[in-house]
């Protein structure tokens, strides 16, 4: 187990989801087992002793946003709401625990409300996360509640109150990331995808390239191929990272259920190929991408629950953008239809599907520049949100 | 109070009288109900003989039984298995549960033995016993006729009457309480048939924080492969697992032998469906819909027992697995370890039985007629009295499931420290090992397993004990069920203080089971897994399982569990701290 703890602190350190020095995994088998910042450590341990979980992640996220979001917050807020696809499928809200509240010595009330939730915002300490049933659980869980409120502090800046001049400067490292674009240009193996060896290795390659480039978080995402009467597709919940072994291979026509353990979203990838000429589909959660989705713009619209009740077709990027919740019944019924118009789909709250007719580089870039796009537009919106003073503030930072 | 109806329907059928008692407030809130609630009423009587006149037979529903819940339409059994000896339970399904609570009870416990055959009429105002001489030696289906104008029908078949020590109490839609031989109790008891009728509605206390969670829990349904994807259980039901099983090379076949049979495609889910075209079925109100059944509502198998009809005893004929299957539900015989006997007798034979034999032997065995008396004694106690002990493919007396434990090793720990020997239900470890839910574990690494176990073990016995399906935990978790009952009660439950119920539960039942003389070397699998390798191929090797290794990890498993060395508890005074 102490390989998994090792493992996740890595991934940790290097993906972009958290300040490196502030990062500790801890697990439990019959002992502790520990790496990271000495402080989490020490915090993580006095809470694993008193929950029935695996382990636990506790780490700070970069670019100082969570502070941002909670000084924004009324000091009464007991948990957060965001609006993605993560938090209304599988989190529901996410706990905070105020500075005032917390105590490292005795964390009673965070201890509490991780027995309720999957993860917790602490301020002054950043998130932390339970794996029920292992370390990579908890590694997930971090990575979900960050991405979620990632994509709610940007929309917020969009949709309630610009930010002022001081979070202007504190997010620096943020506009920056922003203002630089992740390059399109990146080689994948070219070899025809034309048998199972070379499908197997195509979408274990494009899954790592997807992660490397930093355009999704590893966890979220799948990946399929056609092949004659059938087609190749990542594993549900597999991190696409890590896809060697985790890809199943589906018949038309269901004469197998072997594919049972196939992606949640199996369903959409199946009737994308039935009523297109792609031959590969890549799908991911690009959080620029998804926080734009979010932005709708319509006026007087009465449809309060979106994800199940909009029918609108919108554009983003000049791909059709629909509403629909995962698996059986919503993206499925939503994204075939308008997938054909570019070749790409993106989905309210949730992510980008992107197709391709000869190999994987095609779709890989589509979403590249889709993000691109969207990073552009919303340093853009962000710009015009500002009073004139910011704006030329804005520009120096970035500049910078 | 919402949730509970605070009411127990004591019957003794000695002196052929019911009555209606209080149940403590405390019992409820700290066992929900179920199989907790059917434990903690067992405490003073866990030492008694299974066939015993005094030993009660407990029916308790759960308090989201009778509400919306998702697969909350359920109850469970509780007593002790004459085939194992452990305490046992079992959770089922069907409208039974849902109308005993509609009829004002959360549980139901019989004690005492009729001289003659009665059933049991139960309605709102209590208890009511009639004669059953007629039905006495009847089908399942038969008797559920005999008694159906009386609400739903929980009855034995002659198997139960013949304490076939793995007989069944069938519900009268086909589900089954299973494995243990709870239909012997039943049977020694001379009680052919429960049934029960009533209208009673059970409010929620805060019906929007309720209906909220509800969606949740039917969002995660539709976000699950396994449940509502287009190869998942509501379409094609448990056999769905077929083709994987095969795929994964972990298919028991030839007792154990082997873990891959050629032949399983005759009985795959896909299989199954071009030859019946069957129609969803399934437990009372439930969304999923697992069960499949034929045209004319002949229950179809589940996974385990095409599995093991099949494979296991080396048939590939779908219709004659469908008939043993048919043969033994009628009978009130469980599928499994009747499947596994026979295997195991196969073996002793050195030949395994032809489909065409397997239906009459069954027969053979539910009435105790000739080799039919030895196999109803189940796979241990058979291949004990030929001196071959270790051909029992079982851990505790109870025959071992569907899912070879050299191609799972968290199955096969979880087969060990099971509290109701080897099932797989217990910890479920299929769910993450093979189904990749809630998360993938690697399936041939016990790394980590032993803690993966117990808090499986532990939050399982809290679902058994709300009572809900566990299928429902391939895409819902403890955070959505606890709002559940959290706004059904008015109590605040977290799923922390769940698990904690549930870990109360399970070393409840460890602790009767060390009372009547488990240890450690009770929580042993057979030889035949740390000796023999399984069938590899496809890229996949299925080695021995490395003893050492898997000692150590129960060493853990006992470790986390305050448990010695020998598996036993350290403080004699467990029992007297528990509500």
């Amino acid at each position: 187990m102490i390989c998994q703890v090792k493992k996740y602190f890595d991934k940790l350190t290097t993906d972009g989801s958290a300040e490196p020095s502030h990062v500790a995994v801890v697990a439990r088998d019959d002992e502790i087992l520990s790496t990271g910042a000495e402080d989490f450590v020490s915090l993580a341990t006095k809470i694993l002793k008193q929950l029935n979980v695996v382990a636990l992640v506790v780490a700070a996220p970069p670019f100082a946003f969570l502070e941002v979001l909670l000084q924004r917050m009324p000091p009464d807020s007991a948990e957060i709401i965001p609006l993605d696809t993560e938090t209304r499928t599988f989190l529901h809200d996410i706990p905070v625990v105020r500075a005032e509240e917390f105590n490292s010595e005795d964390p009673s009330r965070l201890i509490a409300l991780l027995g309720q939730r999957k993860g917790v915002l602490v301020e002054g300490v950043g998130i932390v996360a339970t794996g029920t049933f292992t370390v990579e659980m908890a590694y997930i869980n971090y990575s979900s509640v960050y991405h979620a409120l990632y994509v709610k502090t940007l929309l917020d800046f969009l949709q309630q109150l610009a930010p002022n001049r001081e979070e202007l400067r504190t997010l620096t490292p943020l506009w920056n990331q922003l203002a630089a674009n992740i390059p399109d240009r990146f080689s994948l193996a070219e070899q025809p995808l034309d048998t199972p060896d070379t499908i197997l290795a195509a979408i274990d390659e494009t899954g790592r390239k997807t992660v490397s480039l930093r355009l999704v978080d590893s966890f979220f995402g799948n990946i399929s191929c056609r092949y004659d009467n059938a087609l190749y597709i990542s594993q549900t919940g597999a991190s696409l990272d890590e896809l060697a072994g985790c890809i199943d291979l589906v018949t038309d026509g269901n004469v197998s259920t072997a594919g049972i353990t196939a992606s949640s979203e199996l369903v959409a990838h199946r009737a994308v190929y039935r009523q297109s000429d792609a031959l590969t589909i890549v799908h991911g959660h690009p959080k620029l991408t998804v926080t734009l989705s979010l932005l709708c713009e319509e006026q007087g619209c009465r449809i309060e629950d979106c994800w199940k009740d909009c029918d609108r077709v919108r554009l983003l990027g000049g791909h059709p953008l629909v509403a629909g919740e995962v698996g059986a019944g919503g993206i499925a019924r939503k994204v075939p239809p308008v997938i054909g118009r570019t070749g790409t789909a993106i989905v309210y709250g949730h992510g980008v599907f992107a197709t391709g007719r000869s190999d994987f580089s095609d779709p890989l870039r589509t979403m590249i520049q889709l993000e691109n796009f969207c990073r552009q537009e919303y340093l853009h919106r962000l710009n015009a949100c500002l009073n004139s003073a910011d704006r030329d503030f804005f520009a120096t930072l970035i500049a910078s | 109070m919402t949730g509970w109806w605070g009411r127990l329907l004591a019957v003794d059928l000695t002196t052929g009288t019911a009555s209606i008692e209080t149940l403590p407030t405390e019992f409820l809130h700290a066992y929900l109900g179920g199989r907790g609630l059917g434990v903690r009423l067992f405490r003073d009587y866990h030492h008694l003989d299974p066939f015993s006149a005094d030993i009660p037979l407990i029916f308790a529903v759960g308090p989201l039984c009778g509400t919306a819940a998702p697969t909350a339409a359920r109850l469970s059994v509780v007593s002790r298995s004459p085939l194992t000896g452990t305490v046992y339970d079992c959770s089922a399904g069907g409208r039974f549960a849902w109308r005993l609570k509609a009829a004002g009870f959360d549980a139901l416990r019989i004690v005492g033995q009729s001289r003659t055959p009665v059933a049991l009429k139960i309605t709102p105002q209590g208890g009511e016993l009639l004669p059953a001489e007629n039905s006495w030696g009847k089908s399942v289906s038969a008797t559920v006729a005999d008694f159906a104008d009386n609400g739903s029908v929980a009855a034995i078949g002659p198997a139960g009457e013949n304490r076939v020590l793995y007989a069944n109490i069938m519900m009268g839609e086909g589900n089954a309480v299973g494995r243990g031989g709870l239909g012997a109790v039943m049977g020694a008891k001379q009680l052919k048939a429960v049934m029960v009728d009533g209208d009673l509605r059970m409010e929620v206390a805060d019906k929007p924080r309720f209906d909220q969670a509800r969606r949740d829990i039917m969002r995660l349904f539709r976000a699950s492969p396994v449940i509502f994807g287009e190869l998942g259980i509501a379409e094609y039901g448990t056999p769905a697992l077929v083709d994987l099983m095969a795929q994964r090379r972990m298919a028991p076949t030839e007792n154990f032998r082997k873990t891959f049979f050629s032949g399983s495609d005759k009985y795959s889910g896909p299989s199954i469906r071009k030859a019946y075209q069957p129609k969803k079925d399934g437990c009372f109100g439930c969304p999923i819909q697992c069960k499949k059944s034929t045209q004319s509502g002949e229950p179809l198998p589940e996974y385990e027992t095409v599995s093991h009809f099949g494979a296991l005893n080396r048939v590939d004929d779908l219709h004659a697995i469908v008939r043993a299957n048919s043969l033994c539900n009628q009978m009130g015989m469980d599928t499994i370890s009747a499947a596994v006997t026979l295997a195991a007798w196969g073996e002793l034979r050195g030949d395994f039985l032809s489909a065409q034999d397997i239906g009459p032997l069954l027969k053979d065995i539910a009435h105790r007629r000739g080799d039919g008396d030895a196999l109803a004694e189940g796979s241990a106690r058979l291949t004990e009295a030929h001196g071959q002990a270790h051909l029992s493919m079982s851990v505790k007396g109870l025959e071992l499931p569907a899912y070879d434990p050299r191609g799972a090793y968290g199955m096969a720990l979880a087969y060990c420290t099971s509290n109701r020997g080897g099932c797989h239900l217990r910890a479920y470890p299929i769910s993450h090992e093979i189904l990749r839910k809630p998360v993938a574990t690697d399936r041939f690494s016990l790394a980590g397993k032993a803690r993966i176990i117990k808090i499986a073990e532990d939050t399982n016995a809290t679902i058994d004990s709300l009572v809900a399906c566990k299928f429902s935990f391939f895409g819902a978790s403890l955070e959505e069920y606890s709002e559940l009952l959290s706004a059904t009660t008015a109590i605040d439950y977290s799923p922390q203080q769940l698990k904690e119920i549930g870990e109360r539960i399970y070393l409840t039942e460890r602790f009767y089971n060390q009372n009547n003389g488990f240890n450690a070397a009770d929580d042993q699998l057979p030889d035949r897994f740390f000796e023999q390798p399984g069938t590899s191929g496809g890229g996949i090797e299925v080695p021995p399982i490395d003893r050492s290794r898997f000692d150590e990890e129960l060493s853990k498993y006992y470790r986390m569990r305050g448990l010695s060395d020998q598996g036993v508890f350290t403080d004699d005074g467990f029992l007297e701290r528990q509500p």
